[in-house]
């Protein structure tokens, strides 16, 4: 079981926790509390301990984190999975740059089985690798394709409760489900902008009865289907109010139904209720993890630099976007790309640009 | 050299722009020359590969923590857009007012400067310049943040009007110490901190924090200033109205225009002593710049309707900038329909070739013409351009090919083929000598014969090695 994170002792930099709703509950009918912020893990660094380019990460059945990072396409040095968990206690990384057997080049998404075994895909190998739960290279498969079995760019991937893989196959706009080994079983949705229609999905996830939900990124919505693929609901239309999206890059959903979005290209993360009601929104509210703390306390003069300076400016912005709003403002969510749950239920918010994961967990009701 | 509307409108192309496919020619010749100049004047919407889905499989373009992520996204924007005008002119200005990572240390910093380019580079001269002196990359590069009341530094102000502006000779030491004054209080946010993580090339914890413009009223020397003869309480942008005022400026900025857009003047430096080597054409456009009140879009229009910019006799007379070369080979071969690895290559590529976009050798920019052609970098340009005109597995390149085949079924003579490929490859007209050395390499294979299976793929095969041979003449290596 996941741990309560009520009972813990929080570090110094999470106390004085914020709720961060943003929206006024009366005027969007938002629920007032949901989610609030515990604490940001992580720190850029190109090798070792620390995240480069983040895109993912996977949960083990022991809370290990395993942060996918992408890394830029001059460093590959950056390219890696690195191993922590949400004590900021760090267990190494495993996988490098290549095209070798356990090696990547554009590592993308990853998901764990019941056995405990990391799942990384890769979109410029066209693969999956298959790691144990120490990052020991076990097998691959997948090759470039549009047949059966074959990918264009698989990004999101997700295991079901029965070991099953699903694979969002991007520029083949469909799904494809794999068993652990990467048997082929079926593969469902095709290219466009009508209900049910895909266009470049990235993220994907299970929810409790195994329907599938699809960051439909090219078409702002999340899509729901059902075990064999078909198509149940979707949620969300483009735009930047509540409860819209801009290029959704990854979905959540938890025991009960509420389903986490994160909405990249409106640099925030939102919360629908099980019927894809708009519950509530964050920005981002990004402390000092650890591994930061750790690293300005023993670069001196930066800390001093850094405490001196005031990172939360209100600016006269040239060019009205959030993404520009995030590149100025430390704490707001950039990129963020990826959403995933525990098995209670805390939420991980790992953001490419800020190369950090934002945790936040479900307030009591 | 050919006269027809469509080798004007591909001349017109490849200055304005970085060439255009024979589709694209044909499409510009339907409405006309004069429509069209309007049309990369006036760009109404531009269509180009999203910035979201350059960020989507590209983090690092998003996030430009290292010295390649700003030029490989301006790369992809100027291989993909259908205003190509706008970006020929973010590249002007960043030739002029050339800033580089070695000491900015920000990408974003710099892809925002390019931004802003795109966004006053072919509006109000005085207005470019107000920005620029705003632009927080450009605050890094020439240490305006150090520029104080009571302790001034000189290097903004000097630049702006040695480099900038007007040109050496055209001003006193005093201006330049009174320039300097008039810019102090003009800064970044949070000067300290990002000035010290630039110094110490720190990403750390959270990645790279963009930068924005300050003003400190309070470290501005408000007192009385003699500038150019005039006399006042000037802030930057007081200074600035002076300086579009001048005739020298009205030159200056003329001079550089014709220099990449018509015929290489010599390097800045040697302008003081040595004139135009088209003084009617510099008169021109400075009473453009004059009679529109600095708009650089009048300039440019009454450059591109000019006789000198159309006559025939400065067709391929400039040498491609490696930047200019390499966008123009990828619009060709269409290589970047989706986001791809190989953008860090073709980026490398122009840098090896003597080109690093946003790092220019110095804040004299890059020396343009026959400077770009050295021994080494000959054989980049060539190399380059013939490889990946090579590639049949490239769309725009399987399309040339298509379209050189036809449906025909027969043979093809040497003297068709190189012709067709030369069309093809933007409407080019070579020298008799280029058009012999191309004739004779594609009569090495014969007759191109044209038929069912097999033989279609050797005739391709033949075309794509003409296609190759074509990218490796001097017109192609020249604009």
């Amino acid at each position: 079981m996941g741990r309560d994170l009520n009972s813990r002792d929080l570090p110094d930099n999470a106390r004085g926790i914020m709720t961060t709703i943003e929206t006024k509950a009366g005027e969007t009918g938002a629920r007032p509390e949901f989610l609030e912020y515990v604490m940001t893990l992580g720190m850029t660094t190109m090798e070792g301990r620390g995240f480069y380019y983040p895109v993912d990460i996977a949960i083990g059945q022991d809370e290990r984190l395993y942060v996918v990072n992408r890394s830029l396409d001059i460093v590959p040095r950056g390219v890696r999975v690195t191993m922590c968990d949400i004590d900021s206690e760090y267990y190494g990384t495993f996988g490098s740059f290549g095209e070798k057997d356990g090696q990547f080049v554009w590592p993308s998404g990853g998901a764990i089985d019941s056995r405990g075994r990391v799942y990384i895909s890769d979109e410029q190998l066209h693969r999956i690798s298959v790691f144990d739960h120490a990052g020991a290279f076990l097998s691959r498969w997948g090759s470039h394709g549009t047949g059966e079995g074959e990918f264009d760019t698989p990004s999101g991937i997700a295991f079901d409760n029965q070991d099953n893989l699903f694979v969002s196959d991007t520029y083949n706009h469909r799904i494809q489900k794999f068993t652990a080994d990467g048997r082929f079983l079926l593969s469902f949705g095709s290219q466009g902008h009508g209900d049910g229609e895909l266009n470049l999905p990235w993220g994907v996830t299970l929810d409790a009865n195994n329907n599938v939900y699809v960051a439909n990124w090219g078409n702002d919505c999340i899509l729901k289907f059902s075990p064999q693929g078909e198509y149940l609901a979707s949620y969300g239309t483009s735009g930047s109010g509540d409860g819209e999206f801009q290029r959704p890059s990854s979905v959540a959903v938890d025991e009960a139904g509420y389903i986490y979005v994160a909405d990249w290209g409106n640099e925030r993360v939102q919360v629908l209720d099980p019927e894809g009601g708009f519950v509530m929104k964050l920005r981002g509210q990004a402390t000092l993890s650890k591994w930061a703390e750790n690293f300005l306390s023993v670069n001196v003069e930066e800390g001093a630099a850094r405490a001196r300076a005031n990172l939360e400016l209100e600016i006269d912005y040239s060019v009205i976007h959030p993404h520009e709003e995030s590149s100025h403002i430390e704490k707001f969510f950039w990129s963020p790309v990826s959403v995933k749950l525990d098995r209670a239920g805390t939420l991980y918010v790992t953001e490419s640009n800020r190369h950090r994961i934002q945790v936040y967990k479900r307030i009591a009701s | 050299m050919g006269n027809s509307d469509v080798e004007l409108i591909a001349h017109l192309m490849r200055r304005a722009g970085f060439g255009a496919t024979r589709d694209q020619l044909d499409s510009y010749a339907a409405k006309g020359y004069e429509a069209t100049v309007e049309e990369l004047l006036n760009p109404v919407e531009e269509q180009r590969m999203g910035d979201d889905l350059i960020r989507r499989f590209h983090p690092e373009l998003s996030g430009m923590m290292g010295p390649n992520a700003s030029g490989e996204n301006w790369l992809f924007r100027m291989a993909t857009t259908t205003t190509p005008l706008q970006e020929k002119m973010s590249l002007f200005w960043h030739g002029i007012f050339a800033t580089g990572y070695p000491k900015v240390i920000h990408g974003k910093a710099l892809s925002d400067q390019i931004r802003m380019f795109r966004q006053h580079g072919m509006g109000s001269f005085r207005t470019l310049l107000v920005e620029l002196s705003k632009d927080p990359a450009m605050i890094i590069w020439l240490d305006n943040q150090d520029n104080h009341k009571g302790a001034i530094n000189e290097n903004y102000g000097r630049e702006l009007l040695e480099l900038f502006s007007m040109g050496v000779g055209n001003y006193t030491e005093q201006d330049i110490k009174e320039c300097a004054r008039s810019f102090t209080g003009w800064t970044i946010a949070n000067r300290e901190y990002m000035e010290l993580r630039s110094q110490r090339d720190s990403d750390w914890p959270y990645g790279r924090i963009a930068w924005h413009f300050e003003y400190h009223p309070e470290d501005h020397d408000d007192g009385e200033k003699e500038f150019l003869g005039q006399r006042g309480c000037f802030n930057g942008e007081d200074v600035i109205d002076i300086i579009c005022q001048q005739q020298a400026t009205a030159r200056f900025i003329s001079r550089h225009m014709y220099s990449f857009f018509v015929a290489n003047e010599p390097p800045v430096p040697e302008w003081p002593d040595t004139p135009p080597s088209d003084e009617q054409a510099i008169q021109q456009l400075s009473q453009a710049y004059v009679d529109s009140g600095y708009d650089i879009t009048a300039m440019l229009r009454v450059l591109f309707n000019a006789d000198f910019f159309k006559s025939g006799s400065s067709w391929y007379t400039k040498v491609k900038s490696p930047v200019e070369l390499v966008v123009g080979v990828l619009r060709l071969t269409g290589e970047f329909d989706r986001p791809r690895r190989e953008i860090l290559d073709r980026q490398l590529q122009a840098v090896y070739m003597g080109q690093f976009l946003n790092n220019p050798p110095s804040v004299e920019g890059w020396h343009e013409g026959t400077d770009w052609l050295d021994t080494g970098s000959v054989v980049e340009r060539v190399n380059f351009a013939t490889q990946q005109m090579g590639d049949a597995n490239k769309p725009g390149v399987k399309a040339m090919i298509s379209n050189v085949a036809g449906n025909a079924v027969g043979s093809i003579s040497p003297e068709r083929l190189v012709g067709a490929c030369l069309d093809q490859m933007g409407a080019m007209s070579v020298s008799e000598d280029s058009r012999r050395v191309l004739i004779d390499f594609a009569s090495m294979g014969g007759d191109l014969a044209l038929g069912e299976g097999n033989a279609d793929e050797q005739a391709h095969r033949q075309i794509a090695a003409v296609l190759q041979m074509v990218a490796s003449t001097q017109e192609f290596q020249r604009s």
